[in-house]
């Protein structure tokens, strides 16, 4: 069983981009098989590093992408192009399907595996460098406005796919506090988006 | 819908995104996603936002044995390496789908023409309203599309006819028309895809179609072609 990390990093690679995915959408959703397989060389390496984040295990993770293209294929008719963002809406699939694997699987995770994690969340620092977003991206100005133990409770939910006893159990706070922290920042954030 | 309830919304939008909102409160707010189209506009500026989030992680290669799976999953090749599956899940995954699209349905219909006229298939906007009729000739040289329902509204937009060769790309057979009863010659590519397909699709395009050669814009109707008689 092998943990975060083990996988091999591949070269970056862009962004993929909005009309590029939204074509290799349609593809599927005309029941084109070689539309599939393009989509899945575009941006299963990225989806299986958002899953690899929250599911913590490789084989967990890679069942999950299996899933998730399985699904893509099938609810490809279902994608709106008027909602725009097909990588919004893929990597959400991706994180749906982990937040629903987790409920099935994870009561077990244990508090040592959580702190474990502690090495592996994303640093203040990284999110200052601009490693996490793109310079200049209204997300990442958003979050640095919000209080640094906040703002971490917000990517632990976010990234690590924590619940909030797990994100309380994780910054050693207690629950109450934790859950009027992420409902105040999501607002504190969604006013800074929309400004 | 008042402000308190544009708050809420977008507060169960908030926490859903971000993966707070678990368990039964997870499973209602996507039922309401299903029912309304506020929630699904919510949910969606939540996840746009975050997806930056995503989408600048550094990329993990997945295993050769994950896209065997999935095309032997879905498609019934067999070169893939086995896994022990639990494989249930996804079914009511997939059905739990958030976005609710009114999908235009194709119907099937069978074969019920004149010897030298075989209807090939009729595309609809449901079982009950039929929009156009294609037909073939026997040998299978052309097509002839005849409008016989209302064709909805798609200003500045063409609908265009594509056939879905069984595991080849879309091969376009032209616009269809908004009135009235088109003869179709086929090229040589194209009768060949129609013989290789088992499907065709209709899909929404800039004015006078696809600029790509493959389909660009949202596909409102798949339908199964009847047999060749």
């Amino acid at each position: 069983m092998s943990r975060v990390g083990e996988g091999q990093p591949t070269r970056p690679v862009p962004e993929p981009d909005g009309a590029e995915l939204e074509a290799l959408l349609a593809r599927c959703a005309a029941g084109d098989r070689a539309g599939l397989e393009a989509l899945y060389a575009r941006v299963a390496p990225l989806l299986l590093a958002v899953l690899l984040r929250m599911l913590k295990r490789r084989d967990a993770a890679e069942d999950a992408l299996q899933d998730v293209f399985v699904s893509v294929w099938q609810r490809a008719r279902q994608f709106d192009p008027i909602r725009g963002r097909p990588l919004a809406w893929l990597v959400s699939m991706a994180r749906y399907r982990a937040i629903d694997l987790q409920r099935a699987a994870r009561p077990a995770v244990a508090l040592t595996e959580l702190t474990g994690l502690e090495s592996q969340l994303p640093s203040e620092e990284a999110l200052d460098a601009g490693e996490m977003l793109g310079t200049g991206a209204l997300l990442r100005r958003c979050l640095e406005q919000i209080a640094a133990p906040q703002r971490r409770c917000l990517l632990l939910a976010y990234q690590e796919g924590l619940t909030h006893s797990e994100i309380a159990r994780a910054v050693n706070e207690p629950l109450g506090t934790v859950k009027s922290w992420v409902r105040r920042s999501l607002l504190a954030l969604r006013r800074c988006l929309e400004s | 819908m008042n402000y308190e309830q544009a708050e809420l919304l977008d507060r169960l939008a908030a926490e859903y995104a971000l993966g707070t909102l678990r368990g039964r409160a997870r499973r209602r707010f996507e039922r309401l996603c299903s029912q309304s189209a506020a929630a699904r506009r919510a949910l969606h500026r939540w996840e746009d936002h975050w997806t930056q989030l995503s989408s600048r992680l550094p990329p993990v290669q997945p295993a050769a044995r994950v896209w065997s799976n999935v095309s032997r999953q879905l498609f019934g090749e067999t070169s893939a390496a086995p896994r022990a599956t639990r494989r249930r899940g996804w079914r009511l995954a997939a059905a739990a789908g958030l976005v609710a699209v009114a999908l235009i349905v194709g119907l099937i219909v069978r074969e019920l023409a004149p010897p030298r006229l075989q209807t090939l298939a009729v595309l609809g906007t449901d079982s009950t309203h039929p929009v156009w009729r294609l037909e073939r000739r026997t040998p299978l040289t052309a097509l002839t599309i005849e409008v016989v329902g209302a064709v909805p509204p798609a200003t500045g937009k063409s609908y265009e006819l594509w056939a879905l060769p069984r595991g080849g790309a879309p091969v376009s057979l032209g616009l269809l028309p908004a009135g009235g009863h088109a003869e179709r010659k086929l090229s040589e590519p194209q009768r060949a895809a129609l013989l290789a397909a088992d499907k065709v699709a209709v899909s929404v395009e800039p004015l006078g179609g696809s600029p790509t050669g493959s389909p660009t814009g949202p596909i409102v109707i798949v339908t199964n072609v009847a047999a060749p008689g």
